[in-house]
Order: C-alpha cells, then structure tokens, then sequence
C-alpha cells in the first residue's frame, strides 16, 4: 500500500558562482504509505526543501527516481498537492474561489465546486470567511486557507513546506492541532517538512531526520490521537522521541 | 485663530461631500492672479487675455460646433492609438516577461528605440507617410507602447514565483497559470502602464496635430497663431490640461486603485 516511493534520490546542480557543482541530495530512498503521515526533519541547508521541490515537480532530479502509485513523477500535477511557508494564496481570488481553484481546473462546475469550497471551508472553520480576499486575513487563518486549498483537490499525497514557519508561536499550535485534527477525519498521506523538533513529532506517524542531503535515521512515532500540545507536554514519550530527534538534529 | 480652525473644518467636510471642489478650490488663486494681471492693464490685451475673454471664445467656438469636432477628432485618435498600441503592448510584454530568451533578445531593442522619442520619428515619417492619420496614428502608438511594455514585464516578473507553482499543482496547464495568475498579477502594473501611456500619447497628440494636423485641438491652437488669437491658443492649453485632469483623475486613477489596494498587492 505505498503511495509515494524515493529510489535513491539525487540532486546535483552548477553552482555558476562557485564554477562548480553541487550536490544537495545524495542516494536518498524512502516510502511512504497511503495514509501515513512523515515529517522530514533537518538543519537548514540539508536538503528537506529540495526534496519536497522534486516530488511536486518544481525542479528536475538528477538521479533515481520517484515514484507515485507506481508511475514516475513528471511535472507538477494535480496529485500531488503542495502547501507552501508562503501561503501563496491568489490575492485576487475571493477564499471561496482559492480554495475551488483545483476543482475549477478539473472542470467541475461552479455550483458543484463552491459546495465543494465551503465544505472544505467548514472542515477549517472558515465558513465565515469565504468571501473575503486574502490579505483582509491573518496570517493563520490565510495558510488554514492554503491547507485546505490543496485538500480541496483530493491530492493522493499532501506536501507540506514548513507551512506555519512564518505564524507566531501561539497560532502555530492552534494550526499544528487542526491539522491533526483533519488528517485523522480524512487521512491524507502527507509529506511535512520542518525545521521544528517537536512540530515533526507531534505531528507526525514517523519522522525523517536529513542531513547534509542524507538520510540519517527514521523514528517511529506511537502517540495516541486526538493530539493536543496540553497532553503532549508533559507527556514521557513525546519528550523522550522529541530528544532524541534533537539530538540527532544537532549531531547532524 | 479659532475662526481659521472653523473654516478648515467646514472646507474638510465640504470637500469630503463633493470631491470635486477638492480639485477647483486650488485654482482659485490662480484664475484670480491672471485676473488681476490681466485687469491692471500688464500686457495689452492681444498679448495676454483675461479668463472672461477665453470663457467667451469657448461660448463661440462650441456654438459653432468647431471645438466639440476638434475635440472629438483628437479623443478619437487618442483612444485608437492607445487601444492599438495596448493590443501590440501588454502582449509583447508577457512574451518578454515570461521569456527568458524573448527578454534577453528583445530588452536592449526596446530600450534603444524608447530612446528615439515619438517626436523624433516625425522626418521620416512625413517623408514614408506624409501628412496624414498614419503618420498621427504611428506616433501615438509609438508613445503608448513602450510604458505598456515596460511596465507590463515589470508587473509579470513581480508575480511570486509560488503562485504559478500552487497553480500548477492544483492542475493548471501552462496556458490556464497565464490566465489565471500570470495575467491578474501583473494587471495593477499593465494599468500604472496605461495610465503613464495615455499621458506620454496624450502630449504626442498635440505636438504632431501641430506639425501635420488638418483638424484637432494642437492643429486649432497652431492655425490661431497664425491669426494671432491669443485667446484661443489659451483655450487650447486649458482645454489639455482639464481633459487629462477628467481622464486622469476619475478614471485612469479609480481603476488603479480598484485592483492593486483591493488585493493588497500595492500599499497605501
């Protein structure tokens, strides 16, 4: 039941600066069951962003090659939905038709595409919201937006680019526990990338920890759900997983 | 001083009822000053006429239908140069704005011949066309063009690179990211583009009805030269300025302001 499978992964690019070239991601293989929900952890520089960059089609790989229900991944495309640290909401486009956007591109009709928006609206708490622009929205509730914008779109996998990066810190643990929340009522496969420790555990079935553009070790994570930081912070478990994969972080 | 504080007042509230008297107010002073120049006997009247005497050659010139014609005839070739050169314009800047090889090729062109200025192109012209609407027509798309290109690159280039990507992996073919992103992106700046276009086209449009005009307001203001009335060549300069004002001020700006500040994409 694998959805998403990396076979040794590579990306190399010239440096026209340095005069020569680069190796950001070396030999890197990894699965990812449908439904399960990965982190990829790592030290800024260590290749997470470039990963995610070539499993949504953004940039070409260099070597190996992806996987997606066993067809090579070519281009972006729709199965493969990507949330970003910038949001990247259309300024333009009222929530309502960001977050139809994906449905319009398939074809679906108007009516049928804003019941689809607002359902998903619903599923975020944003019903109120629907006809408002984006920049009339805080920062939180632009990426709640951005989240089920690709949701909407019923992506096989979900990408997810140090989404709440840019949130403060409060909000971000109201984001982190939606979302939890959402994967458990419609289990997305998702691919999450962070710089954030206990973002990666706490969300997350397994964590990745990447360094210098390797694979460096892989942690199963057991905690019961609905996940709510209150419980978690005191909690022996998450502490223990959450050292531990700081300390491989800061060994990197 | 309380009395000034009064006035202020009841001017800020009277200018938030009619906006439009936030635009005569100022010209008072200025109309008054010409007044009195004009009225203390400065320069004889042939030489500098009074704001009546030019209220009065408009009475005269409407009645005789010529202004409303030669107005007509430079609005139109205004318009037509404006909505051909948009036509050649805001693609030509998507093709270099999305286009690294189109940008590359065609960037130092553009800049070397925005350098030969509308105006500059008229011997040649005369020679090619010859007195005509051609030659009116070229040189009005000529001046409109290059602020819609330029600003039309400028506007596609400032659209974040995550906003084609998000609409690509939503399922947007390359031709739907033009439409749907590319294209509203860089609309506040094609707008900026126009507005600056119309008013380099608007100045073009004199200057040429001047040199090969057989009707329009610059060939109206020229042919008074020649009969030495003062008072028409002042008609024609106040009718510029107001024209544009009307263009600029409730339209070409409302429209400006309408996109860019409703999406957040230009602050203030």
């Amino acid at each position: 039941m694998k959805t998403l499978s990396l076979r040794n992964l590579a990306k190399t690019y010239f440096d026209p600066y340095a005069g020569a070239h680069v190796t950001a991601v070396h030999d890197v293989s990894l699965d990812v069951q449908q439904g399960e929900f990965v982190s990829v952890v790592g030290p800024s520089g260590c290749g997470k962003t470039t990963i995610l960059n070539m499993i949504a089609g953004f940039i070409p790989y260099s070597g190996g090659e992806i996987l997606l229900d066993g067809k090579p991944v070519v281009g972006p495309g729709p199965e493969r939905g990507v949330v970003f640290q910038s949001f990247a909401l259309f300024p333009w486009k009222t929530v309502l038709d960001n977050v139809g956007f994906g449905p319009k591109m398939r074809g679906v009709p108007k009516a049928e595409r804003d019941r689809i928006a607002r359902e998903y609206l619903a599923l975020a708490g944003l019903s109120h919201a629907a006809n408002r622009y984006p920049n009339e929205l805080s920062g939180g509730m632009q990426q709640r937006v951005g989240v089920v914008r690709a949701l909407a779109n019923n992506p096989a996998v979900l990408l997810m680019d140090e989404p709440f990066a840019s949130v403060d810190a409060q909000t971000r643990m109201t984001l982190q526990e939606e979302l939890t929340r959402i994967w458990q009522e419609r289990r997305p496969t998702v691919v999450f990338i962070t710089h954030d420790v206990a973002e990666a555990v706490f969300l997350a079935n397994r964590v990745v920890v990447l360094s210098k553009g390797r694979i460096l070790d892989q942690v199963d994570v057991d905690l019961r759900r609905p996940r709510v930081w209150d419980d978690l912070v005191n909690d022996d478990e998450f502490k223990r997983l959450s050292a531990r994969v700081l300390q491989m972080v800061r060994a990197a | 001083m309380n009395v000034w504080l009064q006035c202020w007042s009841g001017y800020v509230r009277l200018t938030q009822r009619w906006p439009a008297l936030a635009a005569i107010v100022p010209f008072i002073p200025v109309v008054a000053l010409w007044t009195a120049v004009t009225e203390a006997g400065v320069f004889p009247r042939a030489f500098l006429p009074g704001p009546l005497d030019v209220v009065k050659s408009f009475a005269t010139l409407t009645y005789k239908g010529i202004l409303p014609d030669y107005l007509q005839d430079s609005l139109i070739r205004l318009f037509a140069g404006a909505a051909l050169g948009m036509a050649l314009g805001i693609p030509l800047g998507i093709l270099i704005g999305t286009s690294r090889w189109a940008h590359r090729i065609c960037w130092p062109i553009l800049l070397f011949f925005q350098a030969i200025g509308d105006i500059a192109w008229l011997p040649i012209l005369l020679i090619w066309f010859g007195f005509g609407l051609t030659t009116m027509t070229f040189v009005i798309v000529y001046t409109v063009l290059f602020p819609v290109v330029l600003n039309t690159v400028l506007g596609v280039e400032s659209v974040p690179r995550d906003l084609a990507r998000a609409a690509r992996s939503l399922g947007a073919s390359p031709a739907r990211v033009l439409w749907e992103v590319t294209l509203p992106g860089a609309l506040p700046n094609i707008i900026t583009g126009l507005r600056n276009g119309l008013g380099y086209g608007w100045r073009a449009l004199i200057a040429v009805e001047i040199i090969v005009g057989t009707s329009g307001i610059g060939f109206m203001m020229f042919d008074a030269r020649r009969a030495g009335s003062t008072t028409e060549i002042l008609l024609g300069m106040i009718i510029l300025g107001l024209l544009w004002y009307i263009v600029d001020a409730w339209i070409l700006a409302p429209l400006e302001r309408a996109t860019g500040q409703r999406w957040g994409l230009v602050t203030s």
